[in-house]
């Protein structure tokens, strides 16, 4: 049979890798975590990985991404180095900053991804800003902003909105509606109820997809890029999705209702849909698939290793890099 | 007043998912505020109230319809103006997504409503059609693809959806039947309201089409030289009624092998050239094939089912498959014989009551 | 060569010659051109006091104007300098800054050392600052230390047009983010300015008064305000070093220490509120580093701990004035 999908067989065991080593690499960090292994706070994006993969599989590295505080997949999808994160996530001298940033300010300039961000919605005026940059330095390279429902209402994501329609910028505003920012539904927090309008009301189309969806969100974000790099200004697309995992490591998710996340977990898992989709219709194999399930259990594995057999930074790297000079 | 089978229910779907997909982007099809669809509820709900209908029960969304009903329901309420029916929503879990639509139509179906008022446009009437069994439906227009549901002031379809299903009106005036096209895929089936889309590459994707250049075949149920969306391409070339017992199917092909080339509304502000081949007419319950072996059939403008060499397929058109409320004939009838018209004492007694009642 | 050069038009200058030079320099900010989208002229206010007029005409892809949103055009313009360009971004009055804060403290300040050395953020976020213009508590004050305490920001604040023009061609040379302070009450003030390019290092003191007796450590309108003070002194036979700070991050504390260590007695003048200000920082830091040398207490001339009036008498009071400061002078000369 010949194969039905718009990308090619490789491309499609890169997308799986990518969605898969995402999965992974937030499941190992949910176990680690639970056992007291790493430092401070991280925030999982496991269940989500449709949405920054099926966008980021249009991009290269001259696009610029800005993130969330629920950065992980979003670095992944966008080829920051994995064991470089593991051990940023450590806090370890190897890590993609350092060891300076941890898992909110994961970056990597050079493949274009701005940062996760530890205030929401902060991200927003920073891609206008890679856009703007694009423009004038006349590149194609288009700015993604990453943002939650929560943080669709913060000031910032609407003055971005704005900026970005008035001066016909190359962003995509990408709202990862997973239905709760914190433990609060966005059934409260958004009083429109609908992304799509406000975008409409800023002068910007707007679409919303099936986040749980690999192929909606690619065929759907490869047009709206497509057009952004032809000069036809700003979209905002909604993908509509479930985290699996709480706000936090560590958050009881008592505002859930009852076996919520066994549903999202049985009827919604993107990676499951993705496998029954390529199998059905014949491209790839459970076989196949399955071996990109080992290499990315043992590259998780490794990277596990080695963050935590790396070194810590030397104390001298407390007053480093403040500056450039001073 | 007649007092024909009195069935005080109406049902209201109203799904906040339409008019959301990739054709914004692709063409200028507007999106429909969340607040202008609960209005546009409201203004119906007001026709529907008038007319004696007395529970009106409504699909539930996460979208914000609801919210924004609710809440002018009741401050209306607290402010004494009675306008509305009981609002009853449906028991059932909400997935945001076009089920939502086939749940809440199986449901109200087997609650005995008397008709569905859809707001949408193709594809939502579709989906509803497809789950209704023999309700009538009444189509408001609010998506993308309006050729079925007819571009008029909601609250007139409100009254005359309320004067049919209370018996006001006699059914020859208050309903039309309508044509359907059934698809077959080994045993998946699958209806159309408007039109079936064949194209050539099978796959769904974000399911709503655009692609001109992928299309083979196109059959309809009806086009008007007047409508939008595909159907105009049949609209245009050989134009037929919705009452006419017959359907069109047009055969197209790439435009450098074209004969002759038809620039085609397919979508609003989306004017497209396409190749035509061949123009033929659909006879009812006959089977028809289409013209390539591999590919996937777009219902009333969204993707939903890919075929290959070895799958059995099957197109086929059914006349007086559902039937719809006929506003415009309700609303002559309920003119000329005064169905909106009471004794002064009566209205007035009637209608102080309900103030009092405040 | 040089001539005579307002301080407006110095920071006009100096923009003028970077943008000429590097045509990755833009700017950015409200009504710095004026009129976008009406009918009548373009440029027509060239920034709300003019000191921007004329640059559209000269370099019109490199001048924006932004519509009223704080947060996005100054998080716009320190995103566009993570990615190759060299923005200045005008925040019309510093006392916007709360507006836009996070973009410029947890962000912009923060790019280079949370991303493990490997981010650029050459941004130049230009405001006015001051009192004095009768503009009342919202479009009056110096922030001063608010942006100081911020690792990861640089800090100007000239007092006069030449070193306007010099540290404003170093800012928008310098690959940190700098917040460069205008006082709106110096932009007339003349002095002379070379014609060509040059720029002045940060972290350098200006000793604009050489003295024997006191320090005054000072920066902004105040050096000029000191100056005075001193010219009254000199009659009483107090001769005085008065230093202008020019950059408070990085600070020139060595020139101070220096200076405190050969008169042994400190006025710190600061326009800023007096909680945690300049005056309490460098206070501190001679109080740690000079104490020995120290004749008498350090003295701290500042408005009061209160917002900015508006009627005259009141805003005339709540601004350090030559008296108030020659007062503190003898003061320690008293101890």
């Amino acid at each position: 049979m010949s194969n039905p999908f718009p990308l090619e067989k490789n491309k499609l065991l890169e997308a799986y890798s990518r969605m898969k080593t995402i999965r992974e690499f937030e499941e190992r960090l949910h176990v680690d975590f639970g056992r007291g292994d790493i430092p401070g706070f991280v925030h999982l994006y496991a269940g989500e990985e449709a949405s920054g993969v099926g966008i980021m599989m249009h991009l290269e590295d001259h696009d610029r991404i800005a993130s969330t505080h629920r950065g992980h997949g979003h670095c992944i999808a966008k080829g920051v180095d994995v064991k470089k994160m593991m051990a940023e996530i450590y806090g370890k001298s190897t890590g993609s900053c350092a060891g300076k940033g941890g898992s909110m300010h994961i970056a990597d300039l050079s493949k274009g991804m701005m940062g996760a961000n530890g205030i929401l919605g902060a991200g927003a005026p920073l891609i206008c800003g890679a856009a703007l940059a694009a423009q004038k330095l006349g590149h194609d390279g288009v700015g993604v902003t990453f943002f939650g429902d929560g943080a669709s209402n913060q000031g910032t994501v609407l003055e971005s909105m704005n900026l970005a329609a008035i001066w016909n910028l190359p962003v995509l505003f990408i709202v990862e509606n997973n239905g709760y920012a914190e433990a609060t539904s966005v059934d409260y927090a958004v009083a429109s109820d609908s992304f799509v309008d406000r975008a409409a009301g800023f002068g910007m189309p707007g679409i919303t997809v099936d986040g749980t969806d690999f192929f909606a969100v690619y065929e759907a974000a490869g047009e709206i890029i497509k057009r952004a790099r032809e000069g036809a200004g700003p979209t905002l697309m909604e993908c509509k999705m479930v985290r699996f995992f709480g706000h936090f490591e560590g958050d009881a998710q008592t505002y859930r209702a009852p076996n919520e996340n066994e549903d999202n977990r049985a009827n919604r898992d993107c990676l499951k849909i993705f496998r029954a989709k390529v199998i059905e219709a014949g491209v790839l194999s459970e076989a196949e698939l399955n071996t990109i399930d080992d290499e990315v259990m043992a590259l998780i594995e490794d990277a596990v290793e080695e963050a935590k057999a790396a070194p810590l930074p030397l104390a001298e790297e407390l007053t480093n890099d403040v500056y450039v000079s001073y | 007043m007649k007092e024909k089978q009195q069935v005080l229910k109406v049902g209201i779907i109203a799904n906040p998912v339409s008019a959301r997909d990739i054709r914004r982007i692709i063409s200028h099809a507007g999106n429909l505020p969340i607040n202008d669809r609960a209005n546009i509820v409201l203004r119906i709900l007001t026709g529907l109230y008038l007319t004696g209908v007395e529970e009106v029960l409504v699909m539930p969304e996460v979208g914000g319809i609801r919210a924004q009903l609710l809440r002018t329901i009741e401050r209306e309420t607290k402010m004494g103006k009675f306008r509305f029916p009981k609002v009853t929503y449906l028991n059932m879990p909400v997935t945001g997504k076009a089920e939502d639509s086939i749940e809440a139509a199986r449901q109200m179906h087997d609650q005995g409503v008397g008709a569905i008022v859809v707001l949408g446009g193709d594809g939502t009437s579709r989906v509803v059609v497809s789950a209704c069994g023999n309700t009538p439906i009444a189509g408001v227009s609010t998506g993308t693809n309006n050729a079925f549901p007819e571009l008029r002031e909601p609250t007139v379809t409100g009254l005359a959806v309320g004067l049919a299903v209370t018996g006001q009106v006699p059914n020859e005036y208050a309903y039309s039947f309508n044509k359907r096209i059934e698809v077959l895929v080994n045993d998946k089936r699958e209806i159309a309201l408007v039109d079936v889309a064949v194209v050539a590459e099978r796959y769904i994707g974000a399911r709503a089409i655009w692609k001109t250049e992928n299309f083979r075949d196109l059959f309809v149920t009806f086009g008007r030289p007047d409508g939008i969306g595909m159907s105009s391409i049949v609209g245009l070339l050989a134009p037929l009624d919705r009452e006419t017992a017959e359907g069109r199917r047009v055969k197209l092909v790439p435009l450098g092998e074209a004969k002759v080339i038809l620039d085609a509304p397919i979508a609003p502000g989306l004017i497209e050239s396409v190749g035509i081949g061949a123009v033929e007419t659909l006879k009812p319950n006959q089977h028809y094939l289409p013209s390539v072996s591999v590919g996937s059939f777009a219902l009333d403008g969204e993707r939903e089912l890919t075929f290959s060499e070895i799958d059995d397929v099957s197109i086929r058109l059914q006349t007086d498959a559902f039937r719809t409320i006929n506003v415009p004939d309700c609303m002559a009838y309920a003119a000329k014989f005064r169905l909106l018209t009471s004794k002064a004492n009566n209205r007035l007694a009637q209608l102080s009551k309900k103030g009092r009642t405040s | 060569m040089a001539r005579t050069l307002s301080m407006k038009d110095a920071v006009n200058e100096a923009i003028d010659q970077e943008m000429g030079r590097d045509p990755t320099v833009i700017m950015m900010g409200e009504d710095i051109v004026g009129g976008a989208g009406a009918d009548g002229e373009d440029d027509a206010w060239g920034g709300v006091l003019g000191v921007t007029k004329g640059l559209f005409a000269k370099y019109p892809n490199q001048m924006i104007d932004t519509p009223l949103s704080e947060s996005a055009y100054i998080g716009s313009a320190i995103g566009a300098a993570t990615c190759g360009l060299r923005p200045i971004a005008e925040l019309m009055f510093v006392d916007f800054l709360g507006v836009c804060l996070d973009q410029v403290f947890n962000q912009a300040a923060k790019f280079r050392y949370m991303f493990g050395g490997k981010a650029e953020t050459p941004v130049v976020i230009r405001a006015m600052c001051g009192a004095g213009f009768r503009a009342a508590a919202q479009h009056s004050q110096m922030l001063t230390p608010i942006v100081t305490h911020i690792p990861g920001l640089k800090v100007v604040c000239p007092s006069n047009a030449y070193d306007t023009k010099g540290l404003m061609i170093q800012a928008i040379r310098d690959n940190d983010p700098v917040i460069f302070l205008e006082h709106k009450n110096l932009y007339a003030s003349e002095c002379d300015v070379p014609e060509e390019p040059y720029a002045i290092p940060f972290g350098e003191a200006n000793i604009a008064r050489e003295g024997k007796d006191v320090t005054i450590v000072t920066y902004g309108l105040m050096v000029q305000k000191s100056l005075e003070a001193a010219d009254m002194l000199k009659k009483d036979d107090i001769d005085v070093e008065v230093i202008d700070l020019r950059t408070l991050s990085p600070i020139d504390m060595d020139t101070v220490i220096e200076s405190v260590e050969e008169t042994g007695r400190l006025v710190c003048v600061d326009e800023a509120n007096p909680r945690c200000s300049i005056a309490t920082d460098v206070s501190a830091c001679v109080a740690r580093d000079a104490f020995k040398a120290l004749k008498s207490p350090i003295e701290m001339v500042t408005p009061p701990h209160t917002p900015v009036p508006f009627s005259p008498s009141l805003e005339d009071l709540y601004i350090p004035s030559a008296d108030r400061i020659a007062d503190a002078v003898r003061k320690t000369m008293e101890a």
